[in-house]
């Protein structure tokens, strides 16, 4: 079994290659994306009084926690099933170490919050996505599928890269 | 993108806003400074700005979001360095 | 849009207060935006400390260094956190793999080739001769099986090429074959410190990859520390270096006056060189409207998306075409 991320999760339900190449290394997150800065920004200023980045396992952190509740900030609400699938995610890790909590989505922005509980179907959705996640990780990458994401995405200038059809002189 | 910066803050602040937008722009004149910026550095830069800022203060931000639509007149001296060669 | 600097003075380069300042030779400080800065070519003799070092890291910002005569003599890479060993065990694969490694090698060697031949169509007269001659030379290219023969079929078609210079190049430069080590006319010249500038540029945008510089396919690994950035370069060197060298000369943006003779060589004054950077400079910042991404790039970033063709043609992901200018 390989260590998955949360990050790794969310990706997961967004685009499978991006998932493959984050994990083998390949990442563009730091290449002073937009919206990464952005994400970045409202993770370093929202919520200052709760406790930042709590370590779940070696490989897994938590945006905030406040007693019970688990925050995690995103930046926009259009992908809420990747998020609630993050946070079933972080939830399942402390259930296997006898640890129950409640998940909050925070889209402060649009200052909406999604509460998420782990029930028995979420746990089967993890189990499921975790097995998943590491069938992909054993194969080879997933080709390009355009998105709807594609257009915001760290990895977009990596995946569009190539040479259109050219007659050749 | 291609910007123009101006600040107008307490005494106290103008040093540490000045030296905040060298690190990102060019200085053009006195509590002025230009140049062009990918989008995600001026959120960066208007971030750690942001921080510096007292209630009384105000930056304001100008943008061109097509550099080549900037027209740039110059009477009087011109202050403009080679920002390239030194 | 970040830039490239180009220190050409003498004096001392520091860090103050979080960013940088080049302080000349009459103590005149000036301020660099460190968030804008890409590379550093050092050509005039710098003093620095490691508290600079320290803020280049930061902001992994590499700087290149350039001898007296402007030839490179190396680069200071700080500390990379790009780091993928799938990606590097799978580059090496196709190295240590001859038909792959051929593959590649020939990719490099045709794409070059495609733009000698671009610069004597759009330079020459009407005069079919040296491209006929270099594409009934083609052959040999594409059938060479080891890369000695290939580079031999290489060398026959690049032989021709500088043979055209001659039609080339207006205004009477002198012209006789190309000469390195040290260039013995102002033609040769520019095209060794142009050929330097362009290897330092692409270590530049391969650093800010997973590749490994070391790695290559073309020239022997390793044969010189970035040898990767010396296989990229064969495309882009006629693309990119020959045209300008052309251009300045034949519209007399650089003459004779521009040059200078010194123990047996050839160079750029500090005139002749400050304009060719200039142009140098504003080439690498020219867009074209690129077709997949479907917006406009620089020169510049054409050899980041060169880097991420490789990177997926090891992954396995799509097979590495290389880039062909078709305007």
């Amino acid at each position: 079994m390989e260590n998955v991320r949360g990050v790794e999760v969310h990706y997961y339900a967004i685009c499978k290659r991006k998932l493959w190449l984050f994990h083998k290394g390949i990442r563009f997150e730091n290449d002073g994306h937009e919206r990464v800065i952005e994400g970045k920004i409202l993770h370093e200023h929202a919520y200052p009084k709760m406790d930042k980045d709590v370590e779940l396992e070696a490989f897994v952190r938590i945006d905030r926690q406040d007693g019970d509740v688990l925050r995690e900030i995103k930046l926009t609400s259009k992908m809420k099933k990747a998020d609630r699938l993050q946070m079933l995610y972080y939830l399942y890790i402390l259930k296997q170490k006898g640890i129950r909590k409640t998940g909050l989505l925070s889209y402060t922005k649009e200052k909406e919050t999604v509460e998420v509980h782990l029930d028995d179907d979420g746990e089967q959705e993890v189990r499921k996505a975790l097995a998943n996640i590491q069938t992909i990780l054993e194969g080879n990458i997933p080709p390009f599928q355009k998105l709807p994401y594609c257009s915001k995405c760290a990895y977009k200038d990596f995946c569009f890269s190539g040479e259109a059809d050219q007659d050749e002189s | 993108m291609f910007v123009i910066i101006t600040y107008d803050v307490g005494e106290k602040r103008v040093g540490k806003v000045c030296k905040k937008l060298r690190e990102y722009l060019d200085w053009t004149q006195n509590s002025v400074f230009e140049g062009e910026i990918q989008k995600g550095k001026l959120t960066k830069c208007l971030n750690e700005l942001q921080k510096i800022l007292s209630d009384e203060d105000s930056i304001y931000i100008y943008k061109v979001e097509n550099p080549n639509h900037l027209q740039k007149d110059v009477i009087g001296q011109d202050r403009s360095f080679d920002h390239t060669f030194f | 849009m970040n830039r490239d600097i180009f220190i050409l003075s003498n004096g001392r380069m520091k860090r103050k207060d979080n960013t940088l300042y080049f302080e000349d030779e009459k103590g005149e400080k000036r301020p660099i935006p460190v968030e804008q800065t890409n590379s550093i070519h050092f050509l005039g003799q710098v003093d620095f400390n490691t508290s600079l070092l320290h803020l280049l890291s930061q902001h992994q910002i590499c700087f290149h260094v350039y001898n007296y005569y402007g030839y490179y003599d190396g680069t200071f890479c700080p500390r990379n956190p790009k780091v993928s060993g799938f990606t590097v065990v799978q580059q090496s694969a196709h190295v240590l793999d001859p038909e792959k490694r051929m593959y590649l090698a020939k990719s490099f060697v045709l794409a070059g080739i495609h733009h000698m031949l671009r610069n004597i169509r759009r330079n020459g007269s009407n005069d079919t001769a040296y491209s006929d001659t270099i594409l009934s030379m083609l052959d040999r290219v594409e059938s060479a099986r080891t890369i000695p023969e290939l580079m031999g079929a290489e060398g026959h078609c690049r032989q021709v090429y500088y043979d055209a210079f001659g039609q080339l190049l207006k205004n009477g430069m002198e012209w006789h074959s190309r000469s390195k080590q040290p260039p013995k006319d102002p033609v040769n010249a520019l095209i060794s410190f142009g050929n330097s500038l362009m290897y330092t540029t692409i270590i530049s945008e391969i650093y800010k990859t997973v590749l490994d510089p070391t790695v290559s396919f073309l020239h022997e690994p390793s044969s010189r520390r970035f040898s990767l950035s010396l296989d990229i370069a064969e495309i882009f060197k006629p693309l990119i270096i020959d045209s300008l060298v052309f251009t300045l000369l034949n519209n007399r943006r650089i003459q004779e006056k521009h040059f200078e003779s010194k123990d047996g060589a050839v160079l750029l004054n500090s005139e002749g060189r400050k304009r060719f950077l200039a142009a140098f400079d504003e080439k690498m910042k020219t867009t074209i409207k690129h077709r997949k991404l479907n917006r406009q790039v620089s020169y510049r970033y054409l050899i980041r998306l060169e880097a991420y063709k490789l990177i997926k043609h090891f992954i396995g992901d799509e097979v590495y075409k290389p880039f062909k200018a078709w305007w």
